[in-house]
């Protein structure tokens, strides 16, 4: 097929002089709400938890809520949202994680190996403080202190692994070239090329 | 003068439920509370079971089930041993 004639114009519009890449959809409207309504809950819970009881009892149902949903979609939602899609075996990961040292890891365009098995952390820590802060409002659990010890150590984890999470995300961002933030928010990345792990 | 009014406000807004409150916390130094022991014997001889007790500030929060199994949350004044009206006292 012959090329366009070029014209002579001289100048081309911006928009043409750098073609944006094209990108491709893999975050659904699900996971994305998923993703900004429980770090919402969690800050707002991890901001109520000596003040507010009322509110930081609200944000847990709607960690917990979120979470149960979240697990449903790992099942049946769209294919980047499966986990068969991005939970590999703890080799793979280490592998990843090597590899990141050593800034050779693979782009994915799904979870790479290390954010996979972050989503399924975060997930299991957030449930644990979801589930542990009702016990504390039950007649059976109330005042019992492991309880409230269990509730407070994987509240503070959870801080911990979200700034594993963000650092894992801006390292990523970085390496590849990528906006994994805006990415979250529009549901959409660069395609895969031809080094890219789809 | 606007200044004035503002942190007379916030004055206010602070020092509010902890007037509308009954009983305070007590401001005495920890060498003058009564025994944490003392507030247990007697609430198990109101029927209460505790379960623990907590130093906030001046006061003991008490986290106990009274007999038919229900959760019962409680403060007073570490010192005199004196109720308060909310549970919650110590905290703020």
């Amino acid at each position: 097929m012959p090329k366009p004639a070029k014209t002579d114009r001289g100048v081309s519009a911006p928009a043409d002089a750098q073609p944006s890449p094209e990108m491709v959809r893999v975050w659904d409207r699900v996971v994305r709400s998923f993703h900004w309504a429980l770090a919402l809950s969690f800050a707002i819970a991890w901001f109520t938890s000596y003040s507010s009881e009322g509110i930081h009892h609200w944000a847990g149902y709607a960690a917990a809520a979120l979470v149960t949903m979240r697990l449903l979609w790992g099942v049946l939602g769209t294919p980047y949202a499966r986990f068969s899609q991005f939970v590999r075996d703890p080799a793979t990961v280490l592998r990843y994680l090597s590899a990141m040292l050593s800034g050779r890891e693979a782009r994915y365009i799904g979870h790479n190996p290390a954010g996979g098995a972050m989503v399924i952390v975060l997930i299991t820590v957030m449930g644990s403080t979801a589930l542990t802060g009702w016990l504390m409002t039950t007649d059976a659990y109330f005042g019992v202190a492991w309880v409230e010890a269990t509730h407070s150590l994987a509240a503070h984890g959870l801080l911990l692994l979200v700034f594993f999470h963000i650092s894992g995300v801006a390292l990523a961002s970085f390496r590849h070239r990528e906006n994994l933030v805006r990415a979250m928010i529009t549901g959409r990345k660069r395609k895969a090329e031809p080094a890219d792990i789809g | 003068m606007y200044r004035t009014l503002v942190l007379a406000g916030l004055a206010g807004m602070i020092a509010g439920p902890a007037l509308a409150a009954g009983g305070s916390c007590s401001t005495a130094p920890k060498s003058q509370f009564k025994p944490k022991a003392t507030l247990e014997t007697q609430l198990t001889s109101e029927g209460l079971t505790v379960r623990q007790i907590k130093v906030e500030n001046g006061c003991y929060e008490v986290y106990a089930v009274d007999k038919a199994g229900k959760k019962v949350n409680l403060a007073y004044n570490a010192e005199t041993l004196e109720k308060l009206d909310n549970a919650e006292a110590g905290e703020n």
